[in-house]
């Protein structure tokens, strides 16, 4: 894995790779090529190529509309559930395409975790919010269950405010708390990549914060992929950013060039605050 | 000038929008109100239509006087005629005297067809509705005469011309020649029954006498011919000396009470050969003597009233060995000093009972229930008597002065006995639930437990709900969850429609065509049962495993239901076709058949066909709520699930029912809620036969159907209408109970699960 600063050659005319960056095939997590999405007729991705570093933080950032979010739920087939949605063009998962007919979309699931704009705890313990992932594999072990939830809990950085109230209601937490305990309920299995649509909309600045602290700590572990409408949270935390507008990805580079010198008018636009 | 306009529209316009919200608050708080206060009505009012039956009597003297016709000779008999206008008093003397009641005068005085020199020495009444007395004499004879009323209708109002008549014919034939040794007629007892009037007689040497006056109506002239047979009868053992004598009213029994405390019964169906069959000590303790023994209105049971005050109910109970056994049944408060005198109700199967103490009570059997005791002062009670309707009571002491009561009391069948627990009903060997609460004879005991019909109705629910809550629960998680939203669109309204089919058409079906069918067809009902889950889950299996993916694709994502509607319709057809074949080929041809002698009833209208024609009634409630509950289920939460690797049934079962579990909980509340306060289908389906069991072939009758079935037939403020009123509060308190249960624990549930 390069060092993020370094700026080699400019490897793809088609945007795979973050501009200044080559890439290894062992240091590549998630390639999509030539990716399409149509919802019935209308298409909301328009081929988009990329190429996602392992052991970082890629941002997707554009204006409202522009597909980011459809984009990510690609990574893990969330679009599978919408009906209407259809799909072309591959994704890749360690090589492997995960739109072939014989992936087991759970563990496709389970390898690729998501985090949601709005905390989503299930109506239960927070305990069992954090072995949800686990007993869905059938683990039953109580040793080993109590094993990861404090592990994930730690990870989290939640496990100190709620260690004495394990079994009670999720509920009980506040937004920003239970958007921690469902990062810690996503890295209890294990995933390799974590998602995260829009994570901290919802927040308040210091919950925000902590989210952002917590995802500069994940990403020694994880691949993190972040959708964000918000763009000084894109440049604090993210090492790649990707600019998407109307379902094309107009320009992909590392954090640091593509905020202080884009190579693209409509980038340059947008993070100057002229629309979106 | 537009400011000031402005603000005056400004002010009118919040004048009217405060007006509004002030009339929209007031409006709906007391609609609000308005509910509430019309549940209570009808709560309170079923209950005041109910509580009367559970007040006690009352009794209240009114007024006092001596004899009329003289205190210095005794009564022997006293009855007063169903208005209370005219009553008639049989004394020692030889005098049938009819006096007003109200005031002791004297109307009417007649004397009785004795001879000057017999002495009366005994005396009994046949049951009281006939009239009939008899009176034995101490040279062997037994006068048999009935007293008449003879009520007349005048422009002034009733009148009447009492008088005496010679049931066995003329004046010299009712005197009759029990004992051709001329020995006195120690006691007496008499019966009419449908054969002909029974007179048995104790002579003072100990012996028992039988005479027979058998009515034959010839078939030629259609004269009545009375043939008189006298008989002897075994007499007492131990050399006991009776001290009562009752015939019953099918000529078949004679119960005699003795002075050693026993009682005696006879066989006397028979009477050349009749026989002493049983003998039973009814009251314990030496010097302990029978001293009064009453039939019961329609003579089944007796009341025995003893020397120690004791009272308690006998009757013949079959053994074992098929032999009738004097049991006793049950007993009530004992007096404190001898019985005196006990006197059956005309009408009713209640009784009052007089002591030596100068007390009185009332009781009534079924509900064991002593309604009145009440001390008349201090001179020993030699006689009580009743009126046909149960409004006066005349107590008579043994000085002959007399007391007149003002009796009320209306219910005294009704107790919490007798609703809710085991009852020992006359005729029947052991205690029962049962509700049977009218028949065609006035000596009918009416049986008020509440226990079938509640029984009834828990169990028609229970088996509709059997039916209905997996089919109506799956079928929402189905079409909430995986169908596609236009077949769902569809789907939803259909089963909604359901709702809307009157009731009592799907009673009418269930009734008439469901219920034949289904007794004919009974392997069809079973091999879908069986067939339908298993063919449904092979052609899933086959459907999404097995077939090439470009067959799959033929239907669309989401409609793969309607892969199963064929499966449903060949398997449906399959079964109904294949079941003669089943019949013949397991069940000897005939399954019903097999069912009975394999020991179990079949009805044919019974609790699988309400189950399925009442779950058809209450799938559409069920399903609806489940569904909008399943439905609501936020997306975040199951995609929260999936995003984890749930497949879609783990997101079912750990996330989705979990979150809907108020929602689903209050629907299958609901649903029972609907099945036990459901009318027509049971009331045309049941068979309405109030059984005691939960054999899923046999039938029921719920309360619901019970009061749409008797309302009609009860007398207004009669026990049985207030039965009715109470079955009715007993429905109401059930769906309250039922209600507020599901209240509180959807409650309970939603604060656990909800996720809103």
């Amino acid at each position: 894995m390069s060092d993020t600063q370094t700026h080699a050659v400019n490897v793809a005319q088609n945007n795979q790779a973050p501009r200044g960056l080559s890439l290894d095939r062992e240091d590549i997590c998630l390639t999509a090529e030539d990716l399409k999405l149509f919802y019935g007729e209308d298409q909301a991705l328009k081929g988009i190529d990329i190429r996602i570093p392992k052991n970082r933080i890629t941002a997707f950032i554009g204006p409202s509309g522009c597909g980011k979010s459809t984009f990510l739920r690609c990574f893990n087939r969330m679009n599978d559930l919408i009906d209407a949605a259809r799909i072309e063009g591959t994704i890749r998962l360690d090589g492997e395409d995960i739109y072939d007919k014989n992936v087991d979309i759970p563990e496709l699931r389970r390898r690729v975790g998501m985090v949601f704009q709005k905390p989503n705890p299930f109506p239960k313990s927070i305990y069992e919010n954090v072995a949800y992932g686990l007993r869905l594999q059938g683990v039953k072990n109580r040793r080993k269950l109590d094993e990861v939830v404090e592990k994930s809990l730690k990870r989290a950085a939640l496990w100190d405010e709620v260690k004495d109230r394990l079994h009670e209601n999720a509920f009980g937490l506040s937004g920003g708390q239970q958007q921690r305990l469902v990062i810690a309920r996503a890295i209890a299995i294990d995933p390799e990549v974590l998602l995260l649509d829009e994570p901290c909309s919802a927040l308040d600045p210091l919950a925000t914060l902590k989210i952002e602290e917590l995802m500069i700590e994940l990403k020694k572990d994880y691949t993190l992929v972040i959708v964000t409408h918000n763009m000084q949270q894109a440049a604090r935390v993210s090492d790649y950013t990707a600019f998407m507008y109307m379902g094309e990805l107009i320009e992909y580079a590392d954090t640091d060039t593509l905020f202080t010198s884009p190579a693209k008018k409509q980038t340059e636009d947008y993070i100057t605050g002229r629309f979106g | 000038m537009s400011g000031l306009h402005a603000i005056s529209t400004l002010g009118r316009f919040q004048r009217w929008r405060r007006a509004k919200d002030t009339s929209a608050r007031y409006l709906i708080g007391f609609f609000g109100v308005a509910v509430v206060g019309a549940l209570t009505l009808m709560f309170v009012y079923l209950l005041s239509e109910t509580l009367p039956m559970f007040l006690g009597a009352e009794i209240e003297e009114r007024t006092q006087y001596n004899a009329p016709g003289g205190a210095d000779t005794g009564t022997i008999h006293l009855a007063v005629n169903r208005h209370r206008e005219l009553a008639v008093r049989l004394t020692e003397d030889r005098r049938a005297i009819f006096f007003r009641p109200d005031s002791g005068d004297i109307v009417e005085e007649q004397t009785l067809p004795i001879p000057e020199d017999a002495r009366v020495t005994s005396f009994t009444a046949a049951e009281p509705r006939t009239r009939l007395v008899a009176i034995g004499l101490n040279n062997g004879q037994v006068l048999a005469i009935e007293y008449e009323y003879n009520e007349r209708f005048t422009p002034e109002g009733r009148a009447y011309d009492p008088g005496l008549v010679y049931p066995l014919g003329d004046e010299s034939s009712s005197l009759l020649d029990v004992d051709g040794d001329g020995q006195p007629i120690e006691v007496v007892g008499i019966q009419r029954g449908s054969s002909g009037v029974r007179v048995a007689a104790a002579t003072a040497d100990g012996r028992l006498r039988l005479v027979n006056f058998e009515e034959r109506t010839s078939m030629m002239t259609g004269e009545v011919e009375v043939r008189r047979s006298a008989h002897d009868l075994p007499s007492l053992p131990d050399g006991a000396t009776a001290s009562r004598i009752l015939l019953d009213i099918t000529g078949r029994n004679m119960l005699v009470g003795d002075n050693q405390g026993r009682l005696h019964f006879y066989d006397i169906s028979n009477p050349r050969n009749a026989q002493r069959v049983d003998t039973q000590r009814v009251i314990h303790g030496e010097d302990a003597e029978v001293t009064s023994l009453e039939y019961l209105l329609g003579t089944v049971s007796v009341i025995v009233g003893g020397s120690d005050g004791s009272v308690a109910q006998y009757m013949l109970v079959r053994d074992d060995d098929n032999v009738n056994r004097i049991t006793r049944v049950r007993e009530f408060p004992r007096h404190a000093a001898a019985v005196t005198n006990i006197q059956p109700e005309y009408i009713r199967k209640g009784f009052a009972t007089a002591d030596a103490s100068g007390a009185l009570a009332v009781h009534y059997p079924t509900s064991q229930r002593t309604l009145v005791q009440h001390q008349v002062g201090d001179t020993p009670l030699h006689r009580v008597y009743m009126d046909p309707r149960n409004r006066l009571l005349v107590a008579i002491d043994t000085d002959e002065t007399w007391t007149l009561h003002r009796l009320s009391n209306p219910h005294p069948e009704v107790s919490l006995h007798v609703l809710w627990q085991k009852v020992w009903y006359e005729g029947r060997s052991e205690g029962d639930y049962v509700w049977q609460s009218s028949s065609a004879t006035d000596e009918f005991e009416p049986k008020f437990s509440l226990v079938p019909l509640t029984l009834g109705t828990v169990k028609a629910a229970f088996y509709a709900m059997l039916f209905a809550t997996p089919l109506a629960i799956m079928g929402a998680i189905y079409s909430a969850y995986f169908m596609s939203s236009r077949m769902r669109s569809l789907t939803k309204p259909s089963i909604e429609l359901m709702e809307a089919l009157p009731t009592v058409i799907l009673g009418f079906l269930a009734g008439l065509w469901l219920a034949p069918y289904i007794e004919s067809n009974l392997p069809a009902v079973a091999s879908i049962l069986v067939l339908m889950p298993v063919m449904m889950l092979v052609v899933a299996f086959v459907w999404t495993r097995l077939l090439p993916d470009g067959v799959r694709r033929v239907i669309p994502a989401g409609w793969e239901a309607a892969v199963l509607i064929p499966v449903v319709i060949l398997v449906g057809w399959f079964s109904a076709s294949m079941s003669p074949l089943i019949e013949v080929w397991l069940f000897n041809g005939d399954a019903r058949q097999w069912l009975t002698d394999a020991g179990y009833t079949y009805d044919q209208r019974n609790a699988l066909v309400i189950g399925i024609a009442m779950g058809f009634a209450v799938i559409p409630t069920i399903y609806s709520i489940s569904e909008d509950a399943v439905f609501n289920v936020p997306k975040h939460l199951t995609q929260g699930s999936l995003a984890l690797g749930a497949t879609p049934w783990q997101t079912v079962v750990r996330v989705v029912l979990l979150t809907a579990s108020p929602g689903i909980f209050s629907a299958v509340m609901i649903g029972f809620g609907r099945a036990v306060g459901e009318t027509m289908i049971v009331l045309m389906a049941t068979g309405n036969s109030p059984v005691v069991n939960f054999n899923i072939f046999e039938g029921m009758r719920t309360l619901s159907a019970n009061i749409a079935v008797e309302m009609p037939e009860t007398a207004v403020g009669g026990t049985h209408y207030r039965i009715l009123f109470l079955a009715a509060l007993v429905l109401f308190a059930l769906t309250f109970l039922v209600n507020t249960v599901a209240e509180i624990v959807r409650q309970r549930l939603r604060n656990k699960y909800s996720s809103l």
